[in-house]
């Protein structure tokens, strides 16, 4: 139950799952052009808009695409041309549309695309795992992820503010938990429309940015070459730098009209006081938070660092929240292929100098479908306080394949078998 | 001394309405078919079409450096996966924001006949609101001259070279503009180089018929370097195209097919063949494969044109 | 803040209200084409299939080529109808 839901006067409180939150969401930033194509578990979304369009309450041109590669170019194009736009994928469709993604954030169009996290690649699941989002990592987007089906549909609006913005034109993905998530009803309360234009209006006031007009002279996809392509590289990291902050502003422009903030780039769950911190993001934190709350009544002193935004990685915030801790234990819904520990824990371990003595672990757990249970969280805070009072600890756990934790358990089977 | 005997201007030059947008001196082959049809469509219709292009021989050329363009022309370049899909967004992002335009999303027969044939395919089915243009130079020459869906029956190509155990592509070619008409379109036509007025008039009908949706050119541009001919014969190579029925020339209103220009007396294939080295190599039993090839397609077109009276597409009220 | 110095956008844009570029395609020559003015009837067929569009109308009595960007690729002589233009060596014009 999502305890931040705060009647606005006049806004409508609604139980809906995650995948109608986003539809919602979308629909009441007002897109020009919306690509639709389906893949589990993200086909409610499309089918929502689908409906919200057949019955006249969506003004959008709507795409029924022949596949997700032309779902992302159609808006990708769209964009640049001037547009407001919005698609939703998953896995293998998000994949599928890699070359596109790569190309819009070369483009710097501000297209926002909702991605209903789900395993991939390489193996055929159809079931939650933030893989997708990892296969997708270095396209140049802004990632952020929500944990609750309110939050799905308050970043989904604040993508746009974040994505248009004049200083800002990077594309921006919203991630959330495919089956926790998108299939889950909770309390949303879901904003009035004139607030939501009011939020967004921000956006009219600022310079335009560059657009494709017919008989404009200006044409998009220049070749870049040598010192151009770096000037242009170097211009969208520093937009990517700027997001950071740009996110905390937007987060306080939400709760100026909406009443209600998520934190900005990340969200610290009981941590000023904490000795032990789990770090984590999405669906997994209201589980984690839950537990956290069990065990201070029992006078453990952890608390939970949410991620946020994903990308650009908010190494500063996180390091300024997390320098001192005795141990973190950072939970990763994925693999980070060549390396031991997850991809977060991998990424924030680049930090660990600026932390002043702290220990880091690694959890990866709640890959296809394992449900990352109390007892799990259990767990991974029993380890990581273990950390802290110095005992030895694995450096990386699987939590729901203890078989992975097992000594050896990196052997080839030949070995099993007398040698190769 | 005799009289100099005066001629009239060809009619043709009257299609030219509008400025050249491309700068003069532009990287392209001399001789290249690709080059003539470039800067001819725009003179045709009008200096504010909104172009894609993607990597291939165009992209040099249509796609700027750095801050610096070739053209005046507004366009956008991107990748050959998903060409139609792009040209959709721009096309329905314009009509939903009311600005008038013509979207020409510009192709060789790689991306159109191959790499980008799904969402071409897609964008006729939902009959979107732009002109394709693929321009069939037979290959993916920017590369270097490899095969592609259009590559006919024996041509010599460097996936399909010559070599003690090949003699060129030993598969038929695929008839893309055929394919395209089977997609119920407002318009699709074949035109080439030789028969410039009748590429002008088809740019023409494909504009006017993007009001009602989907229109696809298929335009037959030799490539001299890739072919292996000389530079001076590209016309020529385009007219004895036609002549041999090896590119005929037809369009398709709503599905229904009917010849631009019927050859009464279709010279045989090798007639046309062997002003290209790509051929030079096929003896008279594999140019016969060539030939039949032709010959087999000529006649679906031949049947489906034939039909004209008899398979109508109901017209509803929206076209 | 951010260098405009080779770019004048945020993205990958080029601006045509800049000058065009343009190469110096005259150079490439290795023959030139060599308009009879006697000949040529003005039909304007040279013209229409010049893929560089180079073939300039002198009134209305003949063309010429625009030597600055002419290729040489030959396809104005051999569709002339008239056999009015000839492809002459540039050797011959170097001085």
């Amino acid at each position: 139950m999502n305890t931040k839901a705060k009647a606005k006067t006049g806004s409508q409180i609604k139980v809906i799952t995650g995948n109608a939150a986003a539809a919602i969401g979308a629909k009441l930033a007002r897109p020009d052009v919306v690509a639709a194509y389906p893949i589990t578990p993200q086909t409610e979304i499309i089918e929502q808009i689908s409906k919200f369009h057949a019955n006249g309450e969506m003004d959008c041109e709507l795409i029924t695409v022949e596949g997700e590669n032309s779902a992302m170019n159609a808006v990708m194009a769209a964009s640049l041309a001037g547009g407001r736009v919005f698609t939703a994928s998953s896995s293998w469709g998000l994949v599928f549309m890699y070359d596109a993604i790569l190309a819009t954030a070369g483009a710097r169009a501000p297209v926002v695309m909702v991605n209903v996290n789900r395993e991939t690649p390489g193996i055929i699941a159809v079931s939650c795992g933030q893989q997708d989002m990892i296969s997708t990592r270095d396209a140049g987007w802004i990632f952020l992820i929500a944990e609750t089906c309110q939050e799905v549909l308050d970043i989904v609006v604040q993508a746009y503010r974040l994505a248009e913005d004049y200083d800002i034109q990077v594309p921006v993905m919203v991630h959330y938990d495919g089956f926790y998530l998108s299939y889950l009803s909770e309390v949303v309360d879901v904003p009035l429309q004139e607030d939501v234009d009011k939020f967004l209006s921000v956006l009219k006031d600022q310079p335009e940015r560059t657009k494709l007009v017919p008989g404009g002279r200006l044409g998009c996809g220049t070749h870049g070459i040598l010192g151009g392509y770096l000037e242009l590289r170097h211009k969208h990291m520093s937009a990517m730098e700027r997001s950071k902050a740009k996110f905390e502003e937007i987060d306080k422009e939400f709760e100026a009209i909406f009443g209600r903030s998520h934190g900005g780039q990340i969200e610290k769950y009981r941590m000023d006081d904490a000795d032990v911190v789990l770090v984590g993001s999405g669906s997994m934190c209201g589980t984690i938070k839950a537990v956290i709350d069990e065990k201070r009544d029992s006078g453990v002193k952890v608390g939970l660092l949410k991620i946020r935004m994903y990308r650009p990685f908010p190494s500063e915030v996180m390091v300024e929240v997390l320098k001192g801790k005795k141990a973190i234990g950072v939970v990763d819904r994925s693999l980070c292929f060549g390396f031991k520990g997850g991809p977060m824990y991998t990424e924030l371990k680049a930090f660990e100098t600026q932390l002043g003595g702290s220990k880091m672990i690694s959890f990866i757990d709640g890959i296809a479908n394992t449900d990352i249970t109390q007892a799990n969280v259990e767990q991974m805070i029993d380890t990581t306080c273990d950390l802290a009072a110095g005992k030895d600890v694995r450096e990386v756990t699987w939590v729901s394949y203890p078989e992975a934790n097992e000594p050896d358990s990196e052997k080839p089977d030949s070995e099993k078998r007398g040698g190769l | 001394m005799t009289e100099k005997k005066q001629g009239k201007l060809t009619k043709v030059l009257d299609y030219l309405k509008h400025e050249d947008p491309f700068s003069k001196g532009v990287a392209f082959c001399p001789g290249c078919g690709l080059e003539l049809l470039l800067r001819f469509i725009p003179q045709v219709l009008g200096n504010d079409i909104v172009i894609t292009g993607t990597p291939s021989c165009s992209a040099p050329v249509l796609l700027g450096q750095n801050n610096q363009s070739w053209h005046t022309l507004s366009y956008f370049g991107t990748l050959m996966t998903g060409a139609a899909a792009n040209a959709t967004g721009l096309a329905r992002y314009y009509r939903k924001a009311g600005i008038k335009n013509t979207v020409v999303c510009f192709n060789g027969d790689g991306t159109a006949a191959d790499i980008g044939f799904g969402n071409l395919s897609g964008a006729a089915e939902r009959n979107e609101p732009f002109i394709y243009i693929c321009y069939d130079n037979e290959g993916y020459m920017n590369t270097g001259i490899q095969k592609s869906g259009t590559t006919p029956y024996g041509a010599s190509t460097t996936t399909t070279p010559l070599g003690s155990a090949s003699k060129g592509k030993n598969l038929r070619r695929m008839n893309l503009a055929l394919k395209m008409a089977m997609h119920k379109i407002p318009y699709a036509a074949t035109a080439t180089l030789s028969d410039m007025g009748d590429l002008a008039k088809k740019l023409l009908k494909a504009k006017e018929a993007k009001e009602r949706g989907f229109a696809f050119l298929h335009v037959f541009a030799p490539c001299t370097t890739g072919w292996g001919y000389a530079p001076e014969n590209t016309i020529e190579v385009c007219r004895r195209a036609v002549k041999t029925n090896y590119f005929p020339l037809w369009e398709a209103v709503n599905g229904k097919i009917r010849m631009t220009k019927t050859v009464k007396k279709p010279k045989p294939v090798s007639t046309y063949t062997k002003l290209i080295k790509k051929f030079a190599h096929l003896n008279e039993a594999d140019l016969q494969i060539l030939q039949d090839d032709i010959d087999y397609e000529y006649c679906m077109l031949g049947g489906l044109s034939a039909l004209e009276g008899e398979c109508q597409l109901p017209v509803s009220s929206e076209d | 803040m951010s260098s405009n110095k080779f770019l004048k956008h945020e993205g990958p844009w080029s601006d045509a209200n800049d000058p065009l570029m343009c190469s110096d395609t005259g150079s490439w020559r290795t023959k030139r084409p060599v308009v009879d003015k006697e000949k040529c009837i003005f039909c304007g067929f040279c013209a229409l299939y010049c893929p560089i569009q180079v073939m300039e109308m002198v009134e209305t009595s003949h063309f010429l080529p625009d030597l600055g960007f002419c290729k040489g690729c030959g396809i104005c002589a051999k569709e002339c109808p008239k056999d009015a233009i000839s492809m002459k060596p540039e050797g011959d014009f170097q001085k």
